[in-house]
């Protein structure tokens, strides 16, 4: 009969475990007294941490092996541990083991540091709690034990605190620093083998610390242990990432050992039966790689990279998830391997992981990646990948509770949405690519808000006639609100993206954006104090005025606060990239009305009372050619002879020595000026030049 | 392994012989056979790096002591790692744990995968024993957590709990986690961690020397009628059938 209730009991909390609250502590379950003493005992409490400062010896290592066998292996109960103050009970047991230690005491010594060391792996607290304690020191003098397990469990707990970021630097340009280390690297415990390369993998950045570390044999050392045991394998694979990372210097010693020898031996590590071994000999080779692509020419294994990192994503846990991202840093940025990595199927075999419904956040994000960096490139990556049924998974994941899944999602979208011929065709302004985007725009993470701005921008640009969808789903609402934020890259990317959108886009889209950014948001966007928003600023007026009359009045509305913005932009000292975008704004006003000629011919001689010579004329000088090209657009507008004006403007222009100075220029080292130049010098023919 | 390579040489100096099926009596391949030199002393560390891996530790101390081949690993360690195995063998999880811990803290800190497995053989043994009410609180205080951590866990554990629901669990979805083969499971998984953390090879090199053998028979069954071996256990070899 109990049986039954029990059972009963069970099935209507069966979904109990999540979220957590089980229905046992109901008054209808009589708990027995056998059972919570018998589960009381692995719980955490204040009476075991107080037994951790017991004087019976006996007492004490009890409750220290209580604590260690309770928190190895169990995030939760590290933190509660750490919240009621164990870290330093233990880590006075232990100074107080080293201080007092006479007789045997060696138990003491290898269980306080073993529970330290646990607490100080994988979690950030335990870190910060082991060093707030003041263990450090004491873990070291461990190491000079003339027991082989004391210096073992000495050595793995400060393993464990150099793994993370919190640990102190360790200055190794210290000379005793070195010699310590140097020790380490050479002392016949593997363990300390080991310490010795994760104090390298956490403080070697510098490339004088490289320089240091390779003259002090440690180089030739690590190059030995790739020989060795797995731990030293892999403890050397480690430090000799660290040590060669964007350093030509170290890194061509290592290629060049003993006539490629010790590259032979890490090659060779790429093919060994432990996974973790292989994933370190590829990321080591990866950054080899980084450093200078011949060396993985000459071995024969750019394109076995890839397959080695593929295979590996078939690993459970962290080898898995660090698989991708060993494959993103590899082919980031260079078109040659990207297309290695299409050839060799990796978009399908990433795709084939987007599958699986079980998909870890870390290993999500890691696979999204990649795929975005296959495809940042070349256009056939993009087919391949947009033709996939998993490109769907993309999508969704931009619902993904984890913001860098979400993020990667973003980054994904934006590298397949670089391929013209599917913006051309629409193919991303659909709404269920484009809704969920906009939503990231008001994501709480800054990140990923960005990610989805940077997406915006490339999908916006399509081509006119799906720009309307845009606008009604109220996608340039948001963007003009992010263009106000606080951030500067928000405002910067939320430009970009409303640039894009504009450029050429009919008029009621111009004008639905300059209505609701209003003319004297947009001219003290101008005058923002980050330059590259300047820069995205005046893009977006140059689209906005490009195309029609009626645009260009843009700029006159407000009594011509944009225009006036743009004189004062121009004038002051900005940077060449602004410069450019300015002048085309010029441009476009030029290639507008009489009205708006004359307007512009008063803006550029604005001020000449006190004799300055014009701004165009220096900017005609420059040795930016995109500067020159656009100044000279300026003037070919300005003096086209179709319109009315032209004549006096030319002569004007003459006057201010503009016409002399492209006569300098026929033969200007650009074509684009050049040719241009030459269109000026035949109009002003026209007026009898 | 030279074994192998011998293995590969014999297999493609007969690829590059036969253009159709050729037959190789068992005199010539006794006479192949005969032609190939194996050091004793490499055999002697394959039969080693077997007991050892398998930890076998008296057969291995009487093998040092006969052949004279140094194990590649110290024996005690060997004791030590059986003990384990044992434990988890005999649904002892909680003193499999601590044994684990106090060999290496690094194991179980650093293998999620692994302690949960652990800590579900630990949940199992306590649904065998008709605990309950502990069952559910480990399961609540223990699990769940990791639960959280982890999609694929949570559903291993929501498997493991339905082992509750059933008053008969000999015959319910989930029984085949009572089986002992689960314990073994668990066991030969907390085996090969150890071993890894020793710097050492999780599985005896004999088994992927077998695995070539029987892959490289297979490809020379398309080229070649050969004395084959057929029983693994014998290795007798098998009159060419033509």
């Amino acid at each position: 009969m109990a049986k039954s209730l029990v059972k009963t009991e069970r099935k209507q909390g069966f979904h109990f475990l999540f979220p957590l609250e089980i229905p046992l502590a109901s008054a209808t379950m009589p708990t027995s007294a056998s059972v919570s003493a018998a589960t009381s005992a692995s719980r955490p409490s204040t009476d075991l941490v107080a037994r951790l400062g017991s004087s019976d010896r006996e007492v004490q290592l009890k409750a220290l092996r209580d604590v260690k066998n309770q928190i190895i292996g169990n995030r939760t109960k590290k933190l509660t541990y750490i919240k009621l103050g164990a870290v330093p009970a233990v880590a006075s047991v232990l100074s107080d083991a080293i201080d007092g230690s006479v007789c045997g005491s060696s138990d003491l010594l290898v269980q306080s540091a073993a529970t330290l060391g646990s607490f100080a792996c994988g979690v950030d607290a335990g870190v910060r709690a082991v060093l707030d304690a003041g263990a450090l020191p004491y873990l070291v003098r461990l190491l000079s034990s003339s027991d082989e397990k004391v210096i073992d469990s000495g050595a793995r707990s400060l393993k464990m605190v150099y793994q993370s970021k919190l640990a102190p630097k360790y200055d190794v340009l210290q000379k005793s620093n070195m010699e310590f280390l140097c020790s380490l690297l050479n002392s016949e415990n593997e363990n300390a083998n080991g310490l010795g390369a994760s104090i390298i993998t956490n403080s070697c950045k510098t490339s004088a610390e490289q320089k240091a570390l390779c003259d002090n044999g440690v180089l030739t050392k690590l190059i030995d242990f790739l020989d060795g045991s797995m731990i030293q394998r892999e403890a050397s694979l480690e430090s000799l990432a660290s040590i060669m990372n964007e350093n030509g210097e170290v890194t061509s010693l290592f290629v060049e050992y003993e006539r490629g020898q010790a590259l032979g031996l890490l090659v060779k590590l790429t093919n060994e039966r432990s996974a973790r071994t292989r994933l370190l000999a590829c990321e080591c080779l990866i950054i080899i790689s980084n450093v200078s692509s011949r060396y993985l020419k000459w071995k024969g294994i750019e394109t076995k990279l890839i397959s080695y990192l593929l295979e590996l994503l078939e690993e459970p846990g962290h080898i898995g998830d660090e698989a991708s991202f060993a494959l993103s840093n590899y082919i980031e940025d260079k078109e040659d391997l990207q297309k290695l990595a299409c050839d060799a199927n990796a978009i399908d075999v990433l795709c084939t992981h987007l599958q699986n419904q079980l998909l870890q956040p870390k290993r999500f994000e890691g696979i999204l990646l990649a795929l975005a960096n296959i495809c940042s490139r070349l256009e056939i990556c993009r087919a391949k990948l947009l033709h996939m049924q998993e490109f769907n998974s993309i999508n969704d994941a931009l619902h993904h509770d984890c913001a860098d899944v979400r993020a990667a999602a973003c980054i994904c979208l934006r590298s397949v949405s670089r391929s013209v011929q599917n913006l051309s065709a629409g193919f991303f302004m659909n709404e269920k690519i484009v809704m969920p985007v906009l939503q990231l725009l008001h994501d709480p993470s800054l990140t990923v808000q960005l990610a989805a701005l940077r997406a915006i921008g490339n999908i916006v640009v399509d081509f006119r006639t799906h720009k309307s969808r845009f606008m009604k789903w109220g996608g340039v609402k948001q963007l003009i609100q992010l263009s106000m934020s606080m951030n500067s890259a928000i405002r910067l990317n939320s430009l970009w993206a409303l640039k894009n959108l504009t450029f050429e886009a009919d008029n009621q889209c111009k004008e639905r954006v300059f209505r609701e950014l209003t003319a004297s948001s947009l001219a003290s966007l101008i005058c923002d104090p980050e330059p590259c928003v300047q820069e995205q600023a005046l893009a977006l007026v140059r689209n906005l005025i490009d195309g029609s009359l009626d645009s260009i009045e843009y700029v006159f509305v407000e009594g011509s606060i944009i225009l006036n913005a743009i004189g004062r932009h121009l004038e002051r000292a900005s940077t060449a990239e602004c410069k450019v975008q300015g002048m085309y704004v010029l441009s476009n006003i030029a290639s507008g009305s009489e009205i708006h000629k004359d307007s512009l011919m008063e803006l550029l001689f604005q001020d000449r009372e006190n004799g300055d010579p014009l701004y165009i004329l220096n900017f005609l000088q420059s040795n930016d050619s995109h500067l020159r090209t656009a100044s000279v657009w300026v003037i070919v507008n300005l003096t086209n002879p179709s319109c009315l004006g032209a004549s006096g403007r030319t002569v004007k222009l003459r006057n201010a020595g503009v016409i002399s100075q492209l006569k300098n220029m026929v033969n200007d080292p650009c074509l684009d000026v050049k040719l241009r130049v030459r269109t000026v010098l035949g109009q002003c023919m026209t007026f009898g030049e | 392994m030279s074994l192998f390579w011998i293995g590969i040489r014999q297999l493609a100096e007969s690829e590059s012989m036969a253009m159709s099926k050729k037959v190789i009596t068992r005199d010539e391949w006794e006479k192949k056979l005969n032609d190939v030199k194996i050091r004793k002393e490499d055999m002697n560390k394959l039969v080693m790096n077997f007991l050892v891996t398998e930890g076998y530790v008296e057969a291995a101390e009487k093998f040092r002591i006969e052949s004279g081949t140094e194990p590649d690993i110290d024996l005690t360690t060997i004791t030590e790692r059986m003990a384990v195995k044992k434990a988890v063998q005999c649904g002892n999880v909680v003193d499999a744990i601590e044994k684990v811990n106090d060999l290496n803290p690094e194991i179980l800190d650093t293998n999620p995968l692994l302690f949960f497995h652990l800590q579900q053989q630990r949940l199992i043994e306590l649904i065998r024993n008709g605990k309950v009410e502990e069952a559910l609180e480990f399961a609540q205080d223990e699990l769940a957590p990791r639960g959280e951590e982890n999609q694929s866990f949570l559903e291993e554990l929501e498997r493991t709990v339905a082992l509750l629901a059933f008053e008969d669990v000999s015959n319910c979805p989930v029984g085949e986690l009572l089986d002992m083969s689960q314990r073994h499971k668990t066991a030969s998984e907390v085996n090969a961690a150890i071993l890894t953390s020793q710097s050492h090879e999780k599985d005896p090199k004999l088994t992927s020397l077998l695995k070539m053998l029987i892959w490289a028979q297979n490809q020379l069954d398309k080229k070649a009628a050969y004395p084959r071996i057929n029983d693994l256990s014998s290795a007798k070899l098998e009159d060419p059938s033509v």
